[in-house]
């Protein structure tokens, strides 16, 4: 689920996107794609306005790279697209709502499917830890996600938002209580220990 | 007299929440699991943090609504530079006087194989009106690069069929794909154009368009990517792997791709065209 850090291929990759090798710039891309777009819907929620801030992100730094010296690239796009993220919240647009559809580009018809409830019940379950994420203020919101859904370390967070290590403690600690609290009122579809014993 | 066992004061919401992440020193990582494993309270909390973790990574990594591109020259960065703004300025002229030009190419031009014509008009051009933020291209593109994607449509787009509206014939519903014949582990680039569409969303579910690869009545929904809206055309595809279809087996055959759009005008009008396509063997 998570990218692989290839910090060594990136500098490669970097180096040549840095001389105007818009191939090796392109390799970035697709190596970064998900995660980064990922990351920017989990912040913003509408799937059109997080392709924008991912398109946005590698434009501006196509049009940078020849000042990215010694940091990892990957921490500086992230940061690019952070900061996007923050201007699109600065434009006064809220969390979108992501539509409730299918996000695979092909469905079948006609091959065996999940039991409906079962589907029924992952839907309302993801749809419910979307929300709590949605409910987070932006810097805890950012944290989490990069933490959880991009998988990244403390060291490489801190980079990408430019603070304290401390405060990206803090900050995902904060989160995930606050998410813990918002799923545990939902004890049909996140059942706590106490729950499972009481049954 | 021996003093008993102490457990290690209890670790905090932060610590328990770092140390899930292995992101403490070696010294507050061992005291708190040496904390958590004689406090049943605490572990609770531990096993909280951990499910309410797990529910967030358990999230579907989705798949982008497109892919990203960068143009191919840097943008330069002049402070001054009358003649750079007079240049755009000719391409936007340039740009809005072939647009005006396809839309009002007379009803009718682009049935079956001209649809070409009008289809490499939408596609090729749209990006280039994007210049500023970099060209789009459809979902799965086997690369980003907008020119690479028009020399491929433009050569081969040869598998198209259109279908005007009776009651409007401004209308037109024009579905191509770039090839008739597949390989089972082929790509298959589809473009579907909703010409006339009272509406000029990208979005397929609002502008009741769906693609179905058929055989024998059954088959696969392909989902319709939005790429574009040209001079208010909504333009859909995208690059489809055939190997990635859960098609009947045996896979190759002859199939009809169908496009149907319940035009969203509330009238409950459908017009509906399909292309032929075979996956070889």
């Amino acid at each position: 689920m998570f990218p692989s850090n290839n910090s060594n291929d990136d500098r490669d990759l970097v180096g040549r996107a840095r001389r105007g090798d818009r191939e090796a710039f392109t390799q970035l891309i697709v190596q970064y794609q998900v995660p980064l777009y990922n990351m920017a819907l989990r912040m913003v929620g509408r799937p059109d306005d997080a392709a924008d801030i991912a398109q946005d992100a590698f434009l501006r730094a196509w049009e940078k790279i020849r000042t990215l010296r010694e940091a990892p690239f990957k921490s500086w796009l992230f940061q690019i697209a952070a900061n996007l993220c923050y201007d699109h919240f600065r434009r006064g647009r809220r969390y979108g709502v992501m539509p409730d559809e299918e996000t695979s580009n092909v469905i079948g018809l006609g091959v065996a499917t999940p039991d409906p409830q079962e589907r029924a019940e992952a839907n309302e379950r993801m749809r419910l830890v979307r929300d709590s994420i949605a409910a987070l203020d932006h810097d805890m919101r950012i944290a989490i996600v990069l933490r959880d859904v991009n998988g990244m370390a403390y060291d490489e967070i801190a980079a990408v938002l430019g603070v304290p290590l401390g405060t990206v403690k803090s900050r995902i600690a904060r989160a995930r209580a606050q998410v813990q609290e918002q799923l545990q009122r939902h004890p049909d579809f996140f059942p706590t220990r106490e729950d499972a014993h009481a049954e | 007299m021996p003093s008993e066992p102490r457990i290690p004061a209890e670790p905090t919401q932060e610590e328990l929440s770092a140390f899930l992440d292995h992101e403490l020193d070696s010294a507050t990582q061992a005291r708190v699991a040496d904390h958590v494993a004689g406090c049943d309270e605490c572990r609770a909390r531990l096993d909280g943090l951990r499910e309410t973790a797990h529910a967030i990574r358990a999230l579907p990594m989705e798949t982008p609504p497109r892919t990203f591109t960068v143009p191919e020259q840097r943008r330069r960065t002049w402070r001054w530079a009358p003649a750079g703004w007079i240049g755009s300025a000719a391409v936007a002229l340039l740009l809005i006087a072939v647009g005006i030009q396809n839309l009002h190419l007379p009803a009718g031009s682009t049935a079956t194989s001209g649809s070409s014509s009008t289809n490499r008009g939408g596609l090729a051009n749209a990006p280039a009106s994007r210049s500023e933020k970099g060209a789009l291209a459809p979902l799965s593109a086997p690369s980003p690069f907008t020119q690479q994607f028009d020399a491929q449509s433009a050569g081969a787009a040869t598998n198209a069929a259109t279908v005007v509206d009776p009651s409007n014939s401004a209308r037109r519903l024009v579905l191509d794909t770039d090839k008739t014949s597949y390989a089972t582990n082929g790509r298959m680039l589809v473009t579907v154009q909703l010409i006339g569409s009272p509406s000029t969303s990208l979005n397929s579910g609002d502008q009741g368009l769906t693609l179905i690869l058929v055989r024998n009545g059954q088959g696969v929904v392909l989902r319709p990517v939005g790429v574009e809206s040209w001079n208010s055309t909504p333009i859909f595809g995208g690059w489809y792997d055939l190997a990635s279809f859960p098609l009947s087996a045996p896979n190759a055959g002859d199939y009809r791709l169908e496009a149907t759009w319940l035009i969203p005008d509330g009238s409950g009008r459908v017009l509906q065209t399909s292309v032929p396509v075979r996956i070889a063997g």
